[in-house]
This record gives structure tokens, sequence and C-alpha cells, in this order.
């Protein structure tokens, strides 16, 4: 019987959320990482008494792509310490279904990030102007961003596996790579972060956010096959 | 092999018993020459032959953070087990842990995970077996209950059995196979063999 | 072993790149006429763009050897790739270095930020850097694979982060290239041509040059083999 990949990536999806439940590790790292950024971020910029209220979005979104890189490491984790790689690619799973589910885990991983880190860019450095309105519009630049973020993390999260210095060669990787993301979300971010929002920018930087994801999607599409075939 | 067969892999460390093992279980893709399983050739129709196929390493494959309970559950949902909450009860019950069902297989022994180890094996009933030395790390149920599999496996499934240990494996396999450094360098029935004559064969071919 | 053909190729290419940079060389400085503004500062304008998108191209060579290399396993197509990223990276350095000392000259400052092209160049260096700390940190079989899936990747972040820089930022990089063509008079577009043309070539002839070597070097080793088994085998 063929298993459906339905029923395979929500296995694997529930088992990541499960095991980050039980271990609590790496999204309360990710949290602490972000809020200590943030902090780092206004006595980086100026004194205690500088206004940072319109570099607002870019704090928002560096911050979360370094907290990004951090939680994208984290990914293999349990495989490579427990072994259980090869129970994974033993089974009936399409390469595709096990990335996917991978991608899946971090874009819920950065989404609780981002719940706590949102409002807390808004309390911390907007200065004026009402933004909890706008908290539903950053919040779909979020979810874009994060899909962008999940496919481009997990295949290169994958690459580095097998490597020596794996905790380095993913930041190497990955960080240029994401240049566009914090481009494109945190101009989107600010077009609607303060008042007035601008629409059309914010139209514009969110389809560019779609287009990322897109373009990677394909690309992991391309080359899923490739990267466990030893 | 034909179905139903038991194979033996014998050899002296670094023989490539384990390589073989894997290239069997589609984790490693062979440079040269051809594999089928179950009428699927590798690695092209790799895909195909996993759902047919039950592999223990040397790891029982197991996430250490969830419970026995949930790491039966996801590899029944891989591998497609249909009813599988009952499967996985019988299958608990069978290896003696359903009581430690709902334990963290960190707190469970080794011998104990290993047992695991076994129920996931057998989980979805494969037809053909891969075992990297299962008996090691094996407690006494543990050992009694893979004993058991393996007889039953006589005839319904097919068995390749990678091992150091030339008299356990002579009375299970009907065929052994002797690696060393990556070459085959013999492969005989085991059909009234004298295990004395055999393993002073075995030492002069591996020394 | 060393192959006859392949040989004539790269004579042919490396003549060619020769002939042409001497061209492009002569044409730029010394018939092409000065530009109103900028003076001879100008004139590296034709050297910047054509390095520019000879290493473009050079990516993109390496995207398609990617691609052909994880659909067929040939080795040679690892080997292009690597060689033809290298030359992109060097070509890469030499945009930004040329983009620089350009913008020394008409901004007085060494580095602007509201350079798209120049800011893209510099993310290309870092994206295409780091494909060589990949390589270094894999071997065999799986250095192959995950470069050739990096340079897919890579090469998908180019324009991505083109775009996106360029729409972060207002221009400060003159366009030369409108839609409706080159915005520059004939007599400065045909030397641009001859220099991009240059490059190509320049571009050709390293790249067999450095496989030549390569396969060259191979050759060498296995002879070498050879000779030490039948030395010590007698």
């Amino acid at each position: 019987m063929k298993p459906s990949w339905v029923r395979q990536l929500r296995a694997l999806l529930l088992k990541d959320l499960r095991l980050e439940l039980r271990t609590r590790d790496t999204v309360a790292a990710m949290i602490l990482f972000a809020v200590a950024a943030m902090v780092i971020f206004q006595f980086g910029f100026g004194t205690r008494d500088t206004d940072l209220t319109r570099f607002a979005g870019g704090l928002l979104w560096v911050t979360l792509a370094l907290t990004a890189v951090l939680g994208v490491g984290r990914t293999y984790v349990a495989e490579r310490e427990q072994r259980v790689l090869d129970g994974l690619l033993a089974a009936p799973v399409p390469r595709l279904v096990l990335l996917g589910a991978k991608a899946l885990a971090i874009v819920a991983y950065l989404l609780v990030v981002e719940v706590i880190a949102v409002p807390l860019v808004g309390v911390f450095f907007i200065k004026d102007g009402p933004w909890l309105g706008d908290l539903p519009l950053i919040f779909l630049v979020c979810l874009l961003a994060d899909v962008g973020i999940g496919i481009l993390g997990t295949l290169f999260a994958s690459l580095a596996l097998f490597t020596r210095a794996r905790e380095l060669l993913l930041p190497v990787l990955f960080l240029p790579a994401l240049v566009p993301v914090v481009i494109a979300a945190s101009g989107a971010t600010h077009a609607v972060a303060g008042v007035p929002n601008d629409m059309a920018e914010y139209r514009g930087y969110c389809l560019f956010l779609g287009a990322y994801a897109v373009v990677f999607a394909l690309v992991a599409y391309a080359t899923y096959e490739a990267v466990f075939d030893d | 092999m034909a179905e139903g067969e038991c194979l033996g892999i014998l050899g002296p460390n670094g023989a490539g018993k384990s390589t073989l093992l894997r290239m069997l279980a589609t984790l490693l893709r062979p440079d040269a020459g051809a594999l089928s399983v179950g009428g699927h050739a590798l690695p092209e129709r790799a895909g195909r032959a996993r759902g047919l196929i039950g592999y223990m390493g040397h790891d029982p494959l197991l996430y250490l953070d969830l419970t026995a309970w949930q790491n039966l559950e996801l590899f029944a949902d891989l591998y497609g087990v249909p009813r599988p909450r009952e499967r996985i009860a019988d299958m608990l019950r069978e290896v003696g842990l359903l009581p430690r069902a709902h334990d963290a297989v960190r707190t469970l022994s080794r011998g104990m995970a290993q047992r695991l180890g076994l129920a996931r094996l057998l989980l979805h009933r494969p037809s053909l077996l891969l075992l990297d030395e299962p008996h090691a790390s094996l407690d006494a149920p543990g050992a009694a209950l893979l004993d058991r599999v393996l007889a039953e496996a006589r005839g319904a499934q097919t068995v390749v059995l990678v091992t150091h240990d030339l008299e356990r494996v002579l009375p299970i396999a009907g065929r052994v196979l002797v690696l060393r450094a990556g070459r085959a360098v013999l492969s005989a029935g085991t059909a009234g063999v004298d295990p004395a004559a055999f393993r002073a064969e075995y030492e002069a071919l591996v020394a | 072993m060393i192959e006859r053909l392949r040989g004539r190729g790269l004579a042919i290419s490396g003549a060619l790149a020769l002939v042409l940079t001497t061209l492009a060389v002569i044409g730029v400085f010394f018939v092409a006429p000065e530009d109103a503004d900028q003076g001879i500062i100008q004139k590296i304008f034709y050297f910047h763009v054509a390095i520019a998108i000879t290493s473009l191209i050079a990516f993109a060579v390496a995207f398609v050897a990617g691609l052909r290399y994880l659909w067929t396993r040939d080795e040679r197509a690892d080997e292009v790739g690597s060689i033809a990223i290298g030359l992109g990276l060097l070509f890469s350095v030499l945009v930004v270095l040329t983009g620089s000392i350009w913008a020394k000259a008409s901004w007085g400052t060494w580095w602007v930020w509201g350079d798209a092209r120049l800011v893209t160049y510099l993310i290309v260096i870092l994206i295409y850097a780091a494909y060589f700390v990949l390589r270094s940190s894999a071997d065999g079989d799986r250095r192959m694979r995950y470069s050739a899936i990096y340079a897919v990747a890579g090469f998908a972040s180019v324009p991505l982060s083109f775009y996106s820089v360029r729409v972060a930022q207002s221009f400060v990089h003159p366009v030369v290239f409108t839609r409706n063509g080159a915005e520059m008079p004939g007599s400065m577009l045909i030397w641009f041509v001859v220099s991009q043309a240059a490059f190509l070539a320049i571009f050709t002839t390293f790249l067999l040059l450095e496989m030549r070597q390569r396969r060259a070097d191979r050759a060498l080793r296995r002879l070498k083999l050879r000779l030490e088994a039948a030395g010590s085998g007698v």
C-alpha cells in the first residue's frame, strides 16, 4: 500500500513540533536571541534617547533573519544526535516530503518568535503613530517571508548536514541569500508600520516575497533528489 | 536471493558488510553493479522498494525524546500502516513494552530501546529484513524475541543478517557470504556444514 | 590524454582574446570620444560593464553545469562549474573594484550604498565565496552534489538580490541600457561591444586553459602512479 504523502507530511511535522514542545530548546533560544538583538540595536545605533522609529521595520527583519539562521541551524539536531536519519531515509518517504515538513516546522518556529518580536518592536521602537491596527498586515509579511526562509533554510541546512564545520557553514551560505528577504520584508513593514500606510509599496514588497518563495521552491524541487542521495 | 531465504554476511571489521546492507536498504548508492529488491531496481525505483524493507542498523533509529508510542506512530504513518493504533499496540505487546508505551525512549534501558527498535522494524510487515549485528546490545528477552522473529521469518520473509557471530548464524542462515576488504571471498550453503570446520576455513580466509 | 582538438579550441579562443583585448584597449583609450562630464575615468566604464556581464554569464554557465551534474553525475560538469564560479568570482571582485574607482572619480567616495549594481555585486561575491567554503567542507561525491545544488540556488539568488536592492534605494548609478536600447552614441557603443567580446573571449580562454591544466595534472598523476607501481612491482 502506498502511504499518502499528506499522512507522512503530517506525521513528520508533528514529530518536529512534539520534539520541540518536549525539549523547548530551539524556540526559547530564538526568542531570547531576538530580544537581546533588539537591545543591542538600540545601543548600537545610539544612546538610550535615540529615536529609531523609522528603522523599526529594518530592525525587526535584521533580528528575524539572524534568529532564523539560529533556528535553521537546529533543524536536524535530533536526527544528528540520535542517528535517526537512516530511519527516515529508509522509509518510503519522498525526499520532497521530508524537506517540506522541515520547512513547515521552521515556519512554525518563526511565527512563534514573531508573535513576540513584532509587538515588542512596536513597543520598543515606534515612538509615535499607532501601529496596533497594522499588526495583521505585518503578520502577512511575516508569513510570506517565513515561507521563503523555511524553504531556503531547509535546503541549506540539508547541505550543511554532512559537512565539516556545519555550524559555520550554514550562516555563510544562508545570510547572503537572505538579503532580498530582509530588504523586501523590512520595506513592506516600513510601509505600514507608521502613519500613513503606503499600500502600493506594501503590495509590491509582498509580491516580491511571494516571488522569492516561489523561486526557491522551484530550486528545491529541481535539486531535492540529490540532497540525500548518497 | 530467493524469497524466504536467509543470508548471513560475515567478515572482519571494515570489510564492507554494513555498507552492503545500507546499499540494500537504499541508503547508499552503489558505484557500480546492479541491485534490485522485490523486482524494483535500485537506485531508480528505490522509493517503491523502501516499503518492503525493514532495516535495523547499529542504532535503534528512534527519537529519544518522543515516547515509544509516538515513535511507532511516526513510522506507522511513514510506512502507511493500516489501522495503526491496533498494530502499534500489538507490536508493543509483543516486545513487552506496552506498560512503558507512553514513556520517553530516553528513559528506557538500552535493551528496551533495542526491543522497541525491533517493534519499529516489524511494524510495517516488511518482506525483506536487513539486520546489522542485531544480537549486539539486546537484552535477554530481546534476544529471545529476535530468535523467534528469525524462526518465524523462515520461508515467509527474506532475511539478510550481518554478524560477527559465526556460531549463531550457521543454524539460522541458509547461505553465508564472507566479505573481506570490500570483496566477497566465499559464498556457500550451510546445509550440513560442521561449525568447527567452517570456523577454521573462515579464519584462514580473513587472516 | 591531452587532446589535440581541445588544444585547438584553446588556441583559437586565446588568439581571439588577445586580438579583441588589444582592439578594445586601443579603441577605448584612443579612438572612442571622451565623455564631456567625466573625462578619462569614464573609459573604465567600458570594462566595468563588460566584466559585470561576463561574470553573470560565468555564473549562468555554472548554473547549467550544476543542473547537468545533477542530471548526469558527469564529473566534468562539476569541474566546469567550479572553474566558472572561480572566474565569475574573480570578475565580480573586479566589477566592485572598477565600480569603486569610478565612484570615487564621479562622486568622491569609494563606496556608494545607493549604487544598486555595486551593492548587488557585493552580495554576489558573498554568495559565491560561500560556494568555495561549501566545497572545502565536503569530499568526493557529496562535494560535487552539494556544489551543484548550491550553484543552482546561488544563481537564483542573483536576480532576486539585484531586484530587491534596486527597489530598495533610489538610483545613483546611471542606467546605460534602457528599454529602447543603449543610451550611448554609436561611436561609444561599438567599443563597448568590442570590450564585451574581449572579456567573453578572456573568460572562455581561462576556462578552457584551466580545464586543460587539470586534465594534464590528472594524467601526470596517473602516469606517476603507474611508474611507481611498475617500479615496485618487479
